[in-house]
């Protein structure tokens, strides 16, 4: 395609996705804000899991933090406006990943996955049991606000923003040395890389990503409880999303995301009772067959040579890591 | 405290540790020899409870005795989802497998919920309530003999890795998968075997915790983050670790939830990451 041809291309879509509330339902406007929703938190897990290469399972955390931190300040004694409140949100959010990221992030492997994942159920419990602040199980309830196009637009303009982010991060020499660290993190500190300042920065960023995904998730949903905002199944989310899409690439994190919108969607409107099980199903088939992504299947040029993707790649992922 | 009640916490803590030996080998097992962080652990766990269950409610078997039934069924079962599944992609990085095993864990747990619901249920027996009283220290009957059978099938399993030409190949293959090769041995099958002797560990762990805790669909998944702490509490590789491992983590929980039973989670998983971030390798030293 050449690049005029795209840029068009990129302008209709992004005119359609503009003028989308004047047509759909409100319902269906929630499915498409859902969506962007989890874009944004997939596009914020890229930075940690796939530039850098980190397997972050405890990212929930933080959209907790954001969807808290917002919604206290909007009550009682602050009364503090939405966008104030969010940026508030996603600052503590950052602040909290710098802290735990330092002594995490020397962990490798499985042992960071658990860690954060460790991280994730304790503030879960926290959240649960300081009654004082966060009103424990029952949860807090935010002001009312009713007009699905206002998370619509707000969730589009973050998402936008997370491209552009995104597409700077990779040109720039952080998001190179976060890929640098990803391939091998010796070989990259001794070409001088400061791998734990651009580790936290990587895992910093994924944490404002998911605040402000669940500051805005708090502000629609108005009621928020521990159960309902630090469940692990956010974290999955926006992991799936990223994988399905493709992991380290721009575009990866959204189409993953509405890949995985339209077919939790479908699957949750036909089987749903079997709805986990259609979606393990899903994970276990893309992992299996795709394990780098979509974005394989549409880049022109493929990480090894210039030749397009072929079906029988299908096949060859698999070959390729089968132990015989 | 008084004396009766660290008594019985002590009991409690040593009645755990055995269950959780088991279920923390089967996991360490997989985990050390194919590098694979097993999150469908727990979903096996489930299927043993559940075989025990349906095999007591329908045909009046003992618990005990349809432990081998359950072991069999998930070596079956264990050795079919590695052929045909983990072993496609054992090479692709980490978070593949990770997120394989955690789609399995979803299919397999939504899959029982659907077919059996969410209802509580526990296998009581004509000797459930009774047990030994010594001075102010009470011990189940059930969770005495739990105990004993985790006890000599941890055994039976260090036995048979140390002794048997099976064992040795699956700790060849742990230690160095190209040289494990050239001698002859058959990795493909050695990594199948392993899985389904991790999956038959969790089945007959399962079996035990359906006669010691009321259990539904969602009870695998706190053993395998317990199975995940207690590996990196002993480190991985031999059999004697991961049972002092169990030990530290059932007195640790145990005390815990007996002094704060609305933070024992987070109690348990800060214990868990100040020890990762303080000793990585494990408390017990090296790792394969």
């Amino acid at each position: 395609m050449k690049k005029a041809a795209r840029v068009a291309a990129f302008a209709v879509l992004l005119a359609l996705l503009l003028a989308l509330p004047k047509f759909v339902s409100s319902y269906k406007l929630l499915t498409y804000t859902r969506f962007l929703i989890l874009a944004l938190m997939a596009q914020g897990w890229n930075f940690i899991g796939g530039y850098t290469g980190y397997a972050a399972f405890g990212n929930v955390a933080y959209f907790g933090i954001g969807a808290y931190t917002t919604g206290l300040l909007m009550l009682g004694r602050w009364q503090v406006a939405f966008f104030p409140a969010l940026a508030a949100g996603a600052l503590l959010s950052a602040f909290v990943a710098i802290l735990l990221g330092l002594p995490i992030l020397r962990l490798k492997g499985h042992y960071f996955a658990i860690a954060t994942l460790g991280v994730a159920e304790a503030l879960s419990q926290v959240a649960d049991t300081w009654d004082s602040v966060t009103e424990g199980s029952t949860g807090i309830d935010l002001p009312l606000r009713t007009e699905g196009a206002f998370f619509y637009y707000t969730a589009l303009a973050f998402v936008i923003g997370g491209l552009a982010l995104t597409w700077a991060f990779s040109r720039s020499k952080l998001g190179n040395g976060c890929v640098a660290i990803r391939e091998d993190q010796d070989a990259a500190r001794m070409l001088g890389i400061n791998t734990t300042l651009f580790k936290v920065v990587a895992y910093a960023l994924s944490a404002t990503f998911a605040a402000l995904a669940g500051g805005l998730t708090a502000y629609q949903n108005i009621h928020v409880t521990p159960g309902d905002f630090f469940k692990i199944d956010y974290t999955l989310q926006m992991i799936i999303a990223t994988i399905i899409g493709g992991a380290g690439t721009i575009l990866g994190p959204v189409l993953g995301a509405a890949v995985y919108q339209l077919l939790s969607t479908y699957v949750w409107s036909r089987f749903l009772e079997l709805h986990p099980t259609v979606l393990g199903l899903i994970i276990v088939l893309f992992i299996v067959f795709l394990p780098r992504g979509l974005m394989t299947v549409l880049a022109r040029k493929r990480p090894r040579g210039e030749r397009p993707f072929r079906p029988s790649d299908l096949l060859a992922n698999v070959r390729a890591h089968r132990v015989t | 405290m008084g004396g009766a009640e660290l008594g019985q916490i002590f009991v409690n803590a040593v009645l755990l540790s055995g269950i959780l030996a088991l279920v923390a080998l089967g996991f360490s097992l997989v985990w050390g020899i194919m590098n694979i962080v097993n999150l469908a652990h727990g979903a096996f766990i489930v299927l043993g409870a559940y075989i025990t269950f349906f095999l007591h409610e329908l045909f009046g078997v003992d618990p005990f005795l349809s432990i081998p039934v359950a072991m069999l069924a998930l070596f079956a079962l264990g050795w079919g989802i590695q052929r045909g599944l983990i072993n496609q992609i054992i090479r692709a990085p980490l978070l593949a497998t990770f997120l394989l095993t955690f789609g399995l864990e979803l299919l397999i747990v939504n899959l029982i919920n659907f077919f059996f619901k969410a209802d509580l249920r526990s296998v009581t027996t004509a000797y459930s309530g009774t047990g030994l009283t010594l001075g102010a220290v009470r011990i189940p009957y059930i969770r005495l003999g739990a105990l004993a059978v985790s006890l000599v099938l941890v055994a039976a399993l260090a036995w048979y890795l140390k002794a048997t030409r099976t064992g040795r190949a699956i700790r060849a293959t742990g230690m160095d998968i190209d040289a494990a090769r050239l001698t002859g041995v058959k990795v493909a099958t050695v990594y199948a075997a392993t899985f389904a002797i991790g999956a038959a560990m969790a089945g007959a762990a399962g079996s035990l915790l359906s006669m010691i805790v009321p259990f539904d669909p969602t009870l695998g998944g706190t053993y395998t983050q317990r199975a995940f702490a207690i590996c990196v509490l002993g480190g991985l590789g031999n059999v004697a670790n991961v049972v002092i491992g169990a030990a530290i983590f059932a007195f640790v929980d145990v005390f815990v939830g007996a002094r704060l039973p609305s933070l024992s989670r987070a109690v348990t998983f800060g214990i868990l990451v100040l020890l990762l971030i303080l000793r990585p390798q494990g408390i017990a030293g090296k790792s394969v």
